[in-house]
């Protein structure tokens, strides 16, 4: 069978083509690759010299971020904040997707319904009021509360990604367990989860990704500096040092490497994590 | 005048060390509906894609009219050609299906519609012109993708296999039909599949295709009757031929074979080919050869090889017996009439007809000769 | 048939914690959105019924409200259709059996990954009137003359920053479109070919037409997305200068938390209202978009 661009462009001239390709990579790849030498150099030297590589490769920066920037109180609030709200994403949207899709009940289409409108909801919907309800539950600027705010707002992704997936497992399994003695909930453990895993890699993946970069909802309902996250706390720094350009670009490439390192090994997964639900 | 020949034709996939097709030559005469035979993967698919321009040569030639046309895009091969899938367009009605062809080749419109109209009307289309491909049955579909290649009048039809997603029945009717259109047509025709009874029935000549590589060519008839090796022995027949493995005997100075307790004589053939043969080699009969009694009786062509019945397979028109012939490793099948009184375990005298029996050289695999000829 | 059915234990301990979160911070909020749109919401909790005020208010009265939705509505319509057609370019550039296809697949993607914070960083440093890069090469190529102050200047605010955006989701689109591409069955593309059809002629005819539950969905997709834009704007300009880039999303943050009157009932309406418009506008698209047939394949 031909490659399916040959039956399609075929026997088409390719130099314009390879030009087109070499000008969107540069455009795709080159501010990463720009900001990633900033990060290596001093402001100083950056004013001098905008798009020198960088001279002496000042790994130090990234020390000095760390420590004397408040970058670790960012790094770790936001690590906090997105594997504790990633888990539980997981484990609660995993036990709604189950019953939706394995059990037959009266509420079974009304529940579906409540929590896939949650696809359509738009953030300034629900920021107002849950600035209020947080400030009156004393959740105000807390990790925990943006924790459950970020949960609430994603499980309607995540149950859609797990439950189209979970419906898929044959009935069967599920019946030879039920003869075999298995509980509902060891069910769930020992059948969906294992043959769901697929899925559920995929929903880790977008959700880390998404809320790994939230930004509205943070800035929202977090206002002390030793709460922000990552996205707040960059937003900061370059709200008080806006031209210490050097520091800036080796803040913004703690918050990229992150990302890089799992994409290097992981691209497909999360390609495909990301772009879920989009794809039919 | 629409020949189509091939020479030398060859084709590597990408990434693959072996070649799919292995210098295929071959010639199809204008009008002729040959037909290429062989199981998967043996590279009919590609062969075929290769001269629609589907796919780019390795190499060797393509030839319509002698005119090389390698380096032609297909789309000006004037070739129309009817998919395994049918591969018709989902988005389009079955009119548009068909007159989107013509269409892009700027056919005046009543030319088209005269054409599609009337190509609808022989493949029984025109209460479904309106309608998208997924309203439609498979054997609908299957004709709507004839349709489009009937309409194009191209120099060359190519078929890749175009009945194998219909059921039995709908597969012999459609047979019939594909058979009488080109009888009507005349236009040569180049037909893929893996069926055997499609090729005996719709070809004036098949060729058997193995591993990359032309076996034999012929009328249909002529290669069951004579097949090249013991591969188109067994793949032309069903049930195939029976193979056995009979001794080379030298006996005062005349060779003979023995299968088992029987001992032919072998003085039907030249004996240099004997003597190229080492010690032993494949005697071929089809089942159809075997008697449970004597066809002419008293002509000693016909030999009796005394067996024990294994299994009887009554299939309604007629039985089948598995038998092992004493002396004799392999299980043979013989066909007998439907009355037969045979049981397993029971013992029976089976004729063979010598006249009909083909020596295979195991080394090579191919045929010495036919007994009786 | 038992395997089908639990008990109403079960069910409870299975949907009970998301629900609850659910109802507590997306039900209620929703609710209370809707509570707070017809009040105005004074400090501490202050709670004044003013009817349909807002929303009157909101339409007739308030200019800005009218230039975030003038900014939204280009915004969208424009990035929307240039996201969707350049995804589809570079889906076909790839699948056209580019050198390297893997590789740059992968290059493409990156800007979708990354957040809007890098982003917004990294372009308004590019767009910086001095040493900014767009300047810079503006500069070296010698149309100099048309470097501008990318995001000072109020004419050009908005395009900027709907560049960025554009950047950063292209690389969406081409993932979508070039799975659908694949998908697409080759023995069509085959046929197309023995039709007559050119590469124009199969985009055109042939996979264009095929693809067009993808193109809806993701025509869809964007436009929602785009219609709620608040992180890169906010980042890049903060809805200067002048309005000029001022979205619905960052005024109705504006009314709440910038403003020298506190009010969450004001900003609320402009939520409410918008949603509506939203699903409005969703309603309408899916209705006019989608194919009456199935497209079977």
């Amino acid at each position: 069978m031909a490659a399916p661009g040959n039956l399609w462009l075929g026997h088409l001239r390719r130099s314009p083509l390879l030009l087109f390709l070499l000008l969107y990579t540069v455009l795709a790849g080159g501010p990463f690759l720009w900001v990633a030498s900033l990060s290596l150099r001093t402001t100083p030297e950056i004013f001098a010299h905008p798009f020198a590589l960088p001279g002496p490769l000042h790994w130090e920066k990234f020390a000095e971020a760390w420590t004397r920037s408040n970058y670790s109180t960012y790094f770790w609030n936001s690590t906090i904040v997105v594997v504790t709200a990633v888990v539980l994403l997981t484990v609660i949207g995993a036990m709604v997707a189950h019953c939706l899709a394995r059990y037959q009940f009266r509420g079974n289409r009304l529940a579906r319904f409540v929590i896939l409108s949650g696809l359509i909801l738009p953030p300034q919907l629900l920021i107002l009021s849950l600035f209020q309800i947080l400030l009156e539950f004393d959740l105000y600027n807390t990790l925990s509360g943006l924790i459950l705010v970020y949960v609430a707002a994603h499980l309607a992704v995540t149950v859609y990604i797990l439950e189209g997936f979970f419906a898929q497992i044959p009935q069967d399994l599920f019946d030879a367990a039920r003869i075999d003695g298995y509980s509902d909930f060891e069910i769930f453990w020992r059948i969906t989860l294992p043959i769901g895993t697929p899925a559920i890699f995929t929903a880790v993946t977008l959700n880390f990704i998404i809320l790994w970069n939230e930004f509205l909802y943070a800035v929202v309902l977090l206002t002390e500096d030793d709460k922000r996250t990552l996205p707040l706390g960059i937003m900061h720094f370059m709200g008080s040092h806006q031209l210490d350009i050097g520091m800036l670009a080796t803040g913004l490439m703690i918050a990229i490497l992150p990302i890089i390192l799992l994409y290097a090994f992981f691209s497909e997964t999360m390609i495909r994590g990301m772009t879920a639900g989009a794809v039919r | 005048m629409a020949e189509v020949a091939l020479n030398g034709l060859s084709k590597r996939y990408a990434g693959s060390g072996e070649l799919a097709v292995k210098g295929m030559t071959l010639t199809v005469a204008d009008g002729e509906f040959m037909v290429l035979l062989g199981p998967s993967g043996c590279g009919k698919s590609s062969v075929l894609r290769m001269i629609a321009g589907l796919e780019p040569i390795s190499a060797g030639t393509v030839s319509i009219d002698g005119k090389v046309i390698n380096a032609m895009p297909a789309k000006d091969r004037d070739i129309a050609m009817v998919f395994q899938s049918y591969a018709l367009y989902p988005h389009m009605d079955v009119f548009n299906n068909l007159a989107f062809g013509l269409r892009r080749r700027s056919v005046p419109r009543d030319e088209i519609e005269r054409r599609v109209n009337a190509a609808a009307a022989q493949l029984g289309l025109t209460p479904f012109l309106k309608r998208k491909p997924h309203a439609l049955s498979g054997g609908q579909r299957q004709r709507v993708a004839l349709g489009r290649a009937i309409v194009r009048e191209p120099k060359v039809f190519l078929f890749d296999e175009p009945l194998s997603n219909l059921d039995a029945a709908l597969r012999v009717t459609t047979r019939n039909e594909l058979i009488r259109q080109q009888q009507d047509i005349g236009i040569t025709t180049i037909y893929v599949t893996h069926d055997q009874i499609e090729a005996m029935t719709m070809g004036h000549r098949i060729c058997i295709m193995d591993k990359g590589e032309v076996v034999q060519i012929g009328p249909p008839l002529a290669v069951y009757r004579d097949p090249a090796n013991t591969f188109v022995a067994r793949f032309l027949g069903n049930p195939p031929m029976n193979l056995m493995r009979v001794a080379l005997e030298a006996d005062a100075g005349e060779a003979r074979l023995r299968l088992g307790t029987l001992t032919l004589p072998a003085a039907a053939w030249p004996a240099d080919r004997l003597g190229a043969l080492g010690s032993g080699a494949l005697l071929g009969i089809r089942p159809e050869d075997l008697y449970e009694t004597s066809p002419r009786p008293g002509d000693d062509s016909l030999l009796p090889l005394p067996a024990t019945v294994a299994a009887v397979e009554p299939l309604g028109a007629e039985t089948l017996l598995v038998l092992t012939l004493d002396g004799v490793e392999e299980e043979v099948i013989a066909r007998c009439g439907r009355e037969t009184r045979l049981r397993p375990g029971g013992r029976a005298t089976i004729m063979l007809d010598s006249a009909a029996a083909h020596l295979f050289d195991p080394a090579t695999t191919r045929v010495i000769a036919r007994i009786g000829a | 048939m038992g395997a089908r059915r639990a008990r109403p234990a079960t069910l409870l301990v299975f949907l009970a914690p998301a629900f609850l979160l659910y109802a507590s911070f997306t039900v209620y909020p929703v609710l209370r959105t809707f509570w707070n749109s017809i009040h105005t919401i004074g400090p501490h909790n202050v709670q004044l019924f003013v009817g349909l005020a807002n929303f009157r208010a909101l339409l007739f009265d308030d200019e800005v409200f009218w230039k975030a939705v003038g900014n939204t509505a280009i915004f969208t319509v424009v990035a929307t259709v240039v996201d969707v057609v350049g995804g589809l370019l570079l889906a076909l550039c790839l699948f056209s059996g580019a050198p390297f296809a893997k590789l740059l697949r992968v290059v493409w993607f990156t800007p979708v990954l990354m957040s809007y914070v890098v982003v917004g960083i990294i372009w308004v440093w590019i767009y910086d009137y001095d040493w900014g890069l767009a300047n810079l090469i503006l500069r070296s190529i010698g149309l100099g003359a048309f470097e501008q102050s990318w995001l000072g200047d109020p004419h050009t605010a908005l395009w900027s920053v709907m560049a960025t955006h554009i950047w950063k989701w292209l690389g969406f689109n081409m993932i979508v479109f070039l799975a659908a591409l694949y998908a697409l069955p080759a023995e069509v593309l085959g046929a197309a070919e023995l039709d007559n059809c050119g590469w124009l002629a199969k985009l055109v005819y042939i996979i264009i037409p095929m693809l067009r539950p993808t193109i809806v969905n993701l025509l869809i997709l964007s436009f929602v997305g785009k219609m709620m834009i608040f992180d890169l704007v906010w980042i890049m300009t903060g809805g200067g200068p002048l309005w000029s880039t001022e979205t619905v999303s960052t005024y109705v943050y504006k009314r709440a938390f910038d403003w020298n009157t506190f009010d969450l009932g004001y900003p609320s309406a402009i939520a409410v209202l918008w949603f509506i418009i939203i699903l409005a506008f969703v309603f309408a698209m899916t209705h006019v978009l989608r194919s009456r047939d199935r497209l079977e394949y």
